[in-house]
C-alpha cells in the first residue's frame, strides 16, 4: 500500500465515521408529555425555599393562593380561610382539612405550618423580608388552626403567605424522619405537580401529581425547568424545539417570533419600571445626605424627567408593549392609587426638551455644582435585561438637554453594597417586581430603614411611611398612602417609566396558553394552567 | 533528581499559598455576597444577621487564616448559592462534566491537529499547507464563544443534527467539544508543522530516502516519532487551558460543569465555591506543570544539574 492509497483511504474512514456520528446524534430531544422551560439559572439552586430568594418551585405551596386572571388573593392554596382580628394584631388561617404532601407523608396540619415558619425565621434564611413574616409567636391552636400574634398591627400579612411572600409548607414528618437532607433530595410539596430530581446548575423536574388533593391534572405529565444563562442558546433551544417556553429578553424575541413562536404575558402587569434618584438621603439629620448633588434641585430633578421620551422608550424597550405609569410604585390593585396622577403626568413629567433646559439653567446648572456629572447606573439585573439599553438610553435623552452624563458598569449586587453604605449617589433603572403592596412600596424605597435600593428619602416621606404603617383604618390608610404617591409625584421623586406585563415566548404547536396573573416574586406561577397544544 | 523534585514541590506549594490568598482577597473585593444572594427586600437587621452568621463581620485576616486552617483539612465551607452542599461537594459533583467535556475535546484536539501539521508540512508551501494555516488561523482569532453559537445554529438549529446545549450523551458533548478544541487544534497544527518541518530537513530523513523506505513511513514514523516531542510539551498547557477555557463553552452550551459553575458562583459572590474552584483548578496546573518539569529533568540531563 503506497502513501497516496493510505491517505485516501483514511479520509474515506473520517468521513464515513462523521456520518456515522451525525446520525447517532440526531435521536429526537423531545418527550411526549413534557414541557420544557428555559429560563434564567435561579440566584439560588436549591430545594430549600428559605435559603432562595423567594422563586418558589412548582411543587409548593402557600396558605394563600391568588386567582389566576385577577391575582387577587383567593383560597386556592392551604389556607381554607383567614381572619385578622379588629386590631390586626393575630392572624388565625385554617387549613383545608385534606390537603396532602407528595409522597405519602401524609395531611397537611398546623403543626407543618409552625414547622415551615420556624424554617423560614431561623438563623440562615435568605428569604425575602422574613422580618415582615416574622411573629411575635404562633401556634397551633388546633391540628387545622394557626394563630401567629403579633405586639404592633400587621395590616397585609396575608401577603407575606400569598405568591411574593416569604413562606411555603413543608412537611414536619419527613423532616422528623429524614432531616433537611430529606427535603434536599426529595422534598415533599403539596401542589399539582411534586418533584423528580434536580441536577445541580443545570435544572429540576417535577412530574404530575396522581390523584392530586385538589384534583388539579396538568396538561402535561412532566415539567422541566432548565437553566440556561445564555439568551442566544435559550433562543436555539425553542427553536430547535427543545424547550417551549423561555424567558426570553425582549430584544431577541422578535427572532423567535419571526420563526413562528408566540408570546403568552401575564394577566397583570407584573412590574413597574422607572429610574430612582438614590443618594436622596433628606431625613433631617441624615449625615449622608448631599446638597450639593445636582439632583437634589428638584428644578433639575424635573428636567431630566421632562428630558426623557418615554413613548419612544417604551417602544425601543419594550416592543411597545408596557404601559406608562405616573409612579412605579403605585398600582391601582393596592391601597393609596390617585388617579388624578395620571392625568396630571403630562402636565409635569411629560417629554419637553426645551422646558427641561429652561429649568436646567433656572437651576444654574452646570456650574452650581462642583460636580454636575450624573452618574448613570448601567447594569443587568434577572427579569430585567432591557436595564442596561435603559441606562444608554437615560444618557441620551439627559445629553439631549445640555446634561452631562457617564455610564458607570457595575453588577446589580454592588449598586446594592453601595446602598447598604448609604453611599449610592448615583441614577439606576430600578422595577417593582411584582407589584408590591403600598406600605411596603413605601417602606422599602422612601425611608431610612427600607431597602438597599432605595429611592428620595426626607422627613415628609418617613412621617407617611410611618403613619401608614400604625394606621388599620382602610379609608385612613388609603388616605395616607394618597398623600404620600401625591407628595412624591410633586417631589419628582424619581423617573416612572412603565407597567410591563411578564412575557413568556412559547411554542404554540406545544403550549397553547398559560394562564398566570403575574404577582409572585419570579412572575410566573400557576404551572399547572399551562395548556397544551391540541 | 531527588533534590530537584524536592525544590520544584516546594515552589510548587508556595505558589498554591500565593494563590489562595489571591483568591481570597480578590473574591472579598467583590463586595459582601449577602448584596448578591439577598433579595432586594431584604432589611438591614437580616442583612446583618446573615453577615454575623457567614462570619464576614470578622476581619479578613482572621477570616483568611480560618479559611486556610480549613482548607487544609479539605474543609472549603459551605456553598452560599447551592444550599445543603459543602463548596468542594458541588465542584466535585461538577468536575465529571468539565472532564469528560475536556477528554473529548483534547482527544479531538489530537486527532485533528497532528495529523494537519504533518500534512502541512509535508506539502508545504502547496494548497494543503496554505489551506491547514488558514485553518489555524481560524481556530486561534475567532471567539470561542462566537463559534460555539454558530455551531449551535449551523448543526443544532439549522441542520437538526446535535442537541443545541444541556448535558447528556456523546451527541451533546460534540458541539462544546468541537468549540473547545478549535484554539488547541491550531496551536497544535502549526507547533507539529514547525517541529515536522525541521524533522524533514535533518539528516536521518535524507539518509531514509536515499535507502528507499517509503514515503509515508518516513513522515509517520520516522520524522513524527522525532517531532512528536514539540507537541507533546503542550499537553500540559492543553490540559490546563481545557479547564479555564470550559468557562467560556460551558456558558455558552449550558454544560454544568466547573465553568460554568465558577460564573455562577461569581455572579452570586458565592466565596466558598469561588474558592474550591480556583484551588482545584491550580492544584491541577501545578501538578500537571510538576509532572512535565519531572519528565523534563528525566529526559534532559542538564535541567536536573542546573
Amino acid at each position: 500500500m503506497n502513501y497516496a492509497r493510505t491517505s485516501k483511504l483514511r479520509v474515506l474512514l473520517a468521513v464515513a465515521g462523521a456520518a456515522l456520528l451525525a446520525a447517532a446524534a440526531s435521536a429526537p430531544v423531545q418527550a411526549a408529555g413534557k414541557v420544557v422551560l428555559a429560563l434564567d439559572p435561579p440566584t439560588a439552586d436549591t430545594n430549600l425555599f428559605w435559603n432562595g430568594t423567594g422563586e418558589r418551585l412548582p411543587c409548593f405551596q402557600a396558605l394563600v393562593g391568588h386567582d389566576p386572571i385577577t391575582g387577587k388573593y383567593n383560597n386556592s392554596e392551604l389556607a381554607e380561610e383567614w381572619s385578622a382580628n379588629e386590631e390586626f394584631t393575630e392572624w388565625t388561617f385554617r387549613l383545608k382539612k385534606n390537603a396532602e404532601f407528595h409522597f405519602g407523608w401524609g395531611r397537611v396540619t398546623a403543626a407543618d405550618v409552625v414547622h415551615s415558619y420556624e424554617l423560614t425565621t431561623g438563623p440562615d434564611s435568605t428569604i425575602n423580608s422574613i422580618e415582615h413574616l416574622r411573629a411575635a409567636s404562633v401556634e397551633a391552636l388546633d391540628d387545622h388552626t394557626v394563630v401567629f400574634r403579633f405586639e404592633t398591627a400587621r395590616t397585609d400579612y396575608a401577603f407575606q403567605h400569598a405568591g411574593r411572600g416569604s413562606m411555603v409548607v413543608y412537611s414536619k414528618a419527613q423532616f422528623d424522619k429524614e432531616g433537611v437532607d430529606g427535603y434536599v433530595s426529595k422534598p415533599a410539596g403539596t401542589a399539582a405537580y411534586q418533584y423528580v430530581e434536580r441536577q445541580p446548575g443545570a435544572g429540576v423536574t417535577f412530574e404530575r401529581v396522581p390523584d392530586h388533593w385538589q384534583g388539579a391534572v396538568p396538561d402535561f405529565e412532566m415539567l422541566e425547568l432548565r437553566w440556561i444563562p445564555e439568551p442566544a442558546t435559550k433562543l436555539a433551544l425553542l427553536l430547535a424545539g427543545e424547550a417551549h417556553i423561555s424567558d426570553l429578553p425582549r430584544e431577541i424575541q422578535a427572532d423567535a417570533l419571526a420563526a413562528g413562536k408566540a408570546i403568552v404575558k401575564s394577566k397583570n402587569p407584573a412590574m413597574s419600571t422607572g429610574a430612582i434618584f438614590n443618594g436622596m438621603y433628606g431625613k433631617t439629620g441624615d449625615p449622608a445626605y448631599r446638597a450639593d448633588l445636582p439632583w437634589s434641585d428638584i428644578r433639575v430633578r424635573e428636567a431630566m424627567n421632562r428630558a426623557l421620551n418615554r413613548e419612544e422608550m417604551i417602544e425601543i424597550l419594550y416592543g411597545g408593549r408596557g404601559e406608562p405609569v405616573p409612579s412605579w410604585l403605585m398600582d391601582s390593585r393596592n391601597e393609596g392609587y390617585v388617579p388624578e396622577l395620571k392625568e396630571r403626568f403630562e402636565g409635569m413629567y411629560g417629554y419637553d426638551p426645551e422646558r427641561a433646559r429652561e429649568l436646567l439653567a433656572d437651576a444654574g446648572y452646570p456650574d452650581a455644582f462642583p460636580d454636575p456629572t450624573i452618574p448613570i447606573v448601567s447594569s443587568v439585573l434577572s427579569g430585567n435585561p432591557e436595564f442596561g439599553t435603559m441606562a444608554e438610553l437615560l444618557q441620551v435623552y439627559f445629553e439631549a438637554v445640555g446634561l452631562q452624563t457617564e455610564i458607570r458598569e457595575m453588577d446589580w449586587a454592588t449598586l446594592g453594597n453601595l446602598g447598604r453604605s448609604r453611599e449610592a449617589y448615583l441614577i439606576s433603572p430600578v422595577r417593582n417586581a411584582p407589584i408590591r403592596p403600598t406600605e411596603a412600596a413605601l417602606v422599602n424605597f422612601h425611608t431610612v430603614r427600607g431597602t438597599r435600593y432605595g429611592g428620595y428619602e426626607s422627613d415628609m416621606s418617613e412621617g407617611l411611611a410611618d403613619k401608614l404603617e400604625q394606621t388599620i383604618n382602610p379609608q385612613e390608610r388609603s388616605r395616607i398612602a394618597q398623600e404620600a404617591f401625591t407628595y412624591l409625584f410633586e417631589q419628582y421623586a424619581d423617573m416612572p417609566l412603565a407597567a410591563v406585563f411578564a412575557e413568556l415566548t412559547v411554542d404554540p404547536t406545544v403550549v397553547k396558553d398559560w394562564t398566570f396573573p403575574g404577582v409572585s416574586t419570579n412572575s410566573v406561577s400557576h404551572y399547572h394552567l399551562i395548556a397544551a397544544a391540541e | 533528581m531527588r533534590r530537584f523534585l524536592a525544590i520544584r514541590f516546594l515552589q510548587a506549594l508556595v505558589a498554591l499559598l500565593a494563590i489562595t490568598l489571591i483568591v481570597f482577597g480578590l473574591t472579598h473585593l467583590t463586595g459582601s455576597p449577602v448584596d448578591a444572594l439577598l433579595p432586594d427586600d431584604a432589611s438591614q437587621a437580616q442583612i446583618e444577621s446573615l453577615i454575623r452568621h457567614w462570619g464576614l463581620d470578622r476581619p479578613l485576616h482572621e477570616q483568611y487564616l480560618a479559611f486556610l486552617g480549613n482548607a487544609l483539612q479539605g474543609d472549603l465551607g459551605v456553598s452560599l448559592k447551592w444550599r445543603g452542599y459543602t463548596a468542594m461537594e458541588v465542584v466535585l459533583q461538577r468536575l465529571p462534566a468539565t472532564l469528560k467535556l475536556g477528554g473529548l475535546s483534547v482527544l479531538l484536539s489530537i486527532v485533528v491537529a497532528i495529523p494537519l501539521g504533518v500534512v502541512a508540512a509535508r506539502h508545504r508551501g502547496t494548497m494543503v499547507d496554505k489551506s491547514a494555516n488558514v485553518v489555524a488561523l481560524l481556530g486561534q482569532s475567532l471567539p470561542q464563544f462566537w463559534l460555539g453559537i454558530m455551531l449551535i445554529w449551523i448543526f443544532a438549529v439549522g441542520l437538526g443534527w446535535f442537541p443545541t446545549s444541556g448535558q447528556g450523551g456523546l451527541p451533546h458533548m460534540i458541539l462544546p467539544a468541537i468549540a473547545m478544541a478549535s484554539f488547541q487544534v491550531a496551536a497544535l497544527a502549526r507547533l507539529t508543522r514547525s517541529a515536522m518541518l525541521d524533522s524533514l530537513r535533518s539528516e536521518y530523513v535524507k539518509l531514509a530516502r536515499l535507502k528507499g523506505v517509503p514515503e509515508y513511513r518516513i513522515v509517520w514514523k520516522h520524522a513524527l516519532r522525532n517531532a512528536a516531542i514539540v507537541p507533546l510539551t503542550y499537553f500540559g498547557l492543553l490540559a490546563g487551558s481545557l479547564l479555564t477555557g470550559s468557562v467560556v463553552i460551558e456558558s455558552v452550551f449550558s454544560w454544568p460543569g466547573t465553568g460554568l459553575l465558577s460564573i455562577e458562583a461569581i455572579r452570586g459572590r458565592d466565596y466558598p465555591v469561588v474558592q474550591a474552584v480556583v484551588i482545584l483548578f491550580a492544584v491541577v496546573f501545578l501538578l500537571i506543570n510538576y509532572v512535565v518539569d519531572a519528565l523534563y529533568a528525566l529526559v534532559d540531563p542538564r535541567i536536573r544539574r542546573a
